[in-house]
């Protein structure tokens, strides 16, 4: 028999609301809201934005948990609600077109001649300062990806989930995940390593 | 990039992320053992996603999870959810 697809308190949370007792509700948004809000940040980039994503997210999962049958976890089903109020966001603000990211610009012409610095978190609380430029050229890096790329990223390397379940969340193929995946993470290792770069050299 | 390198570093993320069969798996070892750019290429791609994954989370400002939660309570006045 396979694993249940829903952990036994979530299982109950569920029930409760579909019992009447909609305070579950408020439980529910306490395990997810950060996780959620974050997601929403590093897709869209802005507080404001992210905040419409979690709102939209759980007011949606309000309305129709009643009829959810638990076919997926609740974790998988509230990403892919946030997944689409990312999508009709992006859709609502015209600002961001797509683009395919080619292998052959993200790969090295020579491979002995390129080298990547990729810095490390530091774990000393004095250098905070680094810690926190690092973590803006990351997030710059991030917002830079076309729009279909950072949700793939962000689902995989951010959230955890596997190809297949990412492949769910966003009605696409799992070889379309690979594909973007890698290609996003090529692209987020040239970006990341070129600011370094030019960080240092500022310095 | 070589040709037979551009075949391989296709699949590097795969190779990572231990979604390749066994087959494929060591014919990208054995060109890695040859390859000292592909090397090069797996080592910065592996630490790329290792710093990508300790990227430290926000925590929700606390007007926006009163505002999330004053809309909440103003759905629930307002109809209730969809019941099946």
């Amino acid at each position: 028999m396979s694993e249940p697809a829903t952990s036994s308190e979530e299982h109950r949370l569920i029930e409760l609301f579909k019992q009447g007792h909609e305070d579950a509700m408020e439980d529910i948004i306490s395990r997810y809201e950060e996780a959620l809000y974050n997601f929403g940040l590093r897709m869209c980039g802005q507080k404001q934005d992210a905040e419409d994503i979690i709102q939209d997210t759980f007011l949606s999962a309000y309305r129709y948990l009643d009829s959810f049958r638990e076919e997926t976890s609740l974790k998988n089903w509230l990403y892919k609600i946030a997944a689409n109020a990312c999508f009709r966001m992006r859709r609502k603000k015209k600002c961001e077109p797509d683009y395919e990211l080619s292998l052959e610009d993200l790969l090295p012409g020579d491979g002995s001649a390129d080298t990547f610095d990729i810095p490390d978190w530091t774990e000393d609380p004095s250098e905070n300062l680094l810690r926190n430029e690092l973590k803006t050229v990351i997030e710059e890096a991030v917002h830079e990806l076309p729009p279909l790329y950072r949700m793939v990223f962000n689902l995989r390397d951010m959230e955890g989930f596997s190809t297949e379940e990412t492949a769910t969340i966003m009605d696409i193929t799992p070889q379309a995940v690979k594909t973007r995946l890698h290609r996003a993470r090529l692209f987020l290792r040239q970006t990341i390593s070129e600011r370094y770069r030019k960080d240092v050299a500022h310095a | 990039m070589h040709e037979g390198c551009m075949k391989h570093a296709e699949h590097i993320s795969e190779f990572l992320d231990g979604e390749l069969d066994e087959a494929a798996c060591e014919e990208i070892r054995a060109h890695l053992r040859d390859c000292p750019a592909c090397r090069n290429c797996l080592e910065s791609l592996k630490k790329t996603v290792e710093v990508l994954r300790r990227l430290p989370r926000e925590t929700v400002p606390a007007d926006i999870k009163q505002r999330l939660r004053a809309s909440l309570r103003e759905c629930m006045t307002q109809g209730g959810p969809t019941r099946a």
